[in-house]
């Protein structure tokens, strides 16, 4: 009897820590979600598109799309930000600095759709880039301090990805007379190109020497300065190609 | 007219043997020349005192004796004569205007042609390697550097790290005043990311002090000193 009276009432108590604690994660869920905003917006894009997107705080991702539109969504956590895009004759900017002065503003994490051919140049002060499926004459990744840039499916002929701490991955085309600079202090650049790719190359890593030319090794490469740089022609070596990791390692991979 | 001309016709112009347009220029020219009339006043003297003196208080002229004096007279003009330093040679420096007009055209030319080939080799090269090659000192360089005629590469060096220290120090002491009002994630992310670019400085530094000539490292050095500022730039507006 007295076993059976314990089992009923700690089946209970663990019914009631049950609700309670489910009640509490839903309001938990709903404020959390009370406190993120959401912004969207749409803008017809000509011949001539390019995003300039300057973050502060979180995460960007362009995407390449088929068509002529650009599409902006952000989601916001507080305190929100104000965000006002401006249309400059085919120029998309989204400056959240100017939009937001002096005044500490929440995570604003952007996903925004741009035409394929379009000029991207996009900026955060914290926080990971990521841009994918872009051909166009300019691809800008810059962090001022730390987060990863992701560049993927790229076909651009001037490509530039910087930041402090954080990894650098490329992957894609080299057009011919190209320029591509990647740039860390602490962080892993990685790319990843076709094997019929044509360039010169100058990649240090000083602190490391940790630079893997993988399957573009050849008798055109020379290591320098005790293994601290190496420069060197792959191809014809139309484009150019320069990476500097001060303290991380520099890796290329056959596409 | 001459002076060796007139003191030559100076004797028959005073026994007045010369006809008037002879005369006439000798007279001209001792009022003009102070040696010839001088010499015109000397034999004046001469031939007065020949005049005045009666013949027997003339000492007969004793040959030996004044041969001898003519010799030492002689010698006695000739020895300054010969212990006169020698006249000043022609300097090689000493050029006609033409011959220095001629010298700046060549060296303009020759300085215009060294700076096109310089600039067509320059731009025939990458940029990248344009940058490279202007971060690192040709053998020629370090030769002039080694004489104090310009700047070793630890001299330059220093001199870069102050005219860029003093960009620092502004956009660090904006970064100060922003900082309070930055929340504490931004604070920690911005020491954290300062602290890895100090590491890499500090690095260098060392480096550099054991082998002041690695160029590479010199490079980095200046690279890494890049990304300072623009860390600090960038968060000064935050």
């Amino acid at each position: 009897m007295i076993g059976a009276a314990t089992s009923r009432s700690g089946l209970r108590a663990l019914t009631k820590t049950t609700i309670l604690l489910s009640v509490v994660f839903l309001f938990a869920l709903s404020s959390q979600t009370a406190a993120q905003k959401r912004f969207s917006r749409n803008y017809p894009a000509g011949q001539n598109v390019r995003l300039q997107l300057l973050n502060r705080t979180g995460t960007i991702t362009v995407i390449g799309w088929n068509r002529a539109e650009v599409n902006i969504t952000a989601t916001m956590d507080a305190p929100v930000a104000n965000i006002e895009p401006q249309n400059l004759s085919g120029t998309i900017v989204i400056n959240l600095l100017r939009d937001n002065p002096g005044r500490e503003v929440g995570d604003v994490n952007f996903t925004i759709r741009v035409p394929y051919y379009s000029m991207v140049d996009i900026e955060t002060k914290i926080g990971n880039l990521s841009v994918t499926n872009i051909s166009s004459g300019l691809v800008r990744a810059h962090i001022s301090s730390e987060g990863d840039i992701t560049l993927t499916n790229l076909g651009a002929s001037a490509v530039a990805a910087e930041n402090v701490m954080g990894d650098i991955f490329f992957d894609g085309e080299l057009a011919a007379g190209g320029n591509y600079r990647f740039s860390t202090v602490s962080g892993t650049i990685s790319l990843r190109i076709p094997f019929s790719s044509n360039f010169k190359l100058i990649a240090t890593a000083p602190s490391t020497r940790n630079i893997v030319l993988g399957a573009f090794v050849n008798p055109n490469m020379s290591f320098l300065g005790d293994g601290r740089r190496v420069v060197g022609k792959w191809g014809d070596g139309s484009a150019t190609i320069t990476v500097t990791d001060q303290r991380g390692a520099i890796q290329f991979f056959r596409r | 007219m001459r002076c060796e001309e007139c003191k030559e016709l100076i004797p028959a112009f005073m026994d007045s043997d010369l006809p008037e347009e002879v005369a006439a220029p000798i007279r001209e020219h001792l009022g003009e020349c102070d040696d010839c009339a001088a010499v015109c006043e000397d034999l004046t003297t001469i031939l007065d005192a020949c005049k005045i003196e009666p013949s027997n208080n003339i000492l007969t002229p004793n040959s030996e004796k004044m041969w001898l004096r003519i010799n030492n007279v002689l010698e006695h003009e000739v020895k300054p004569l010969a212990s006169m330093p020698p006249p000043p040679k022609r300097r090689f420096w000493h050029v006609s205007l033409a011959q220095l007009v001629t010298a700046v055209l060549a060296i303009a030319a020759l300085s215009s042609v060294v700076t096109i080939i310089a600039f067509q080799y320059y731009r025939q090269m990458g940029t990248d390697e344009f940058s490279a090659r202007l971060t690192t000192q040709s053998s020629f360089e370090k030769f002039l550097g080694r004489f104090g005629l310009i700047d070793t590469p630890q001299q330059a060096r220093e001199r870069r790290i102050k005219e860029q220290q003093a960009t620092i120090d502004y956009w660090n002491a904006r970064v100060q005043t922003r900082r309070l009002q930055w929340d504490s994630r931004t604070r920690e992310a911005f020491d954290r990311n300062l602290r890895v670019i100090d590491d890499s400085l500090n690095e260098y530094s060392t480096i550099l002090q054991q082998d002041p000539e690695d160029e590479l490292s010199s490079e980095m050095f200046d690279a890494v000193l890049s990304d300072k500022m623009n860390l600090l730039r960038d968060f000064s507006d935050l």
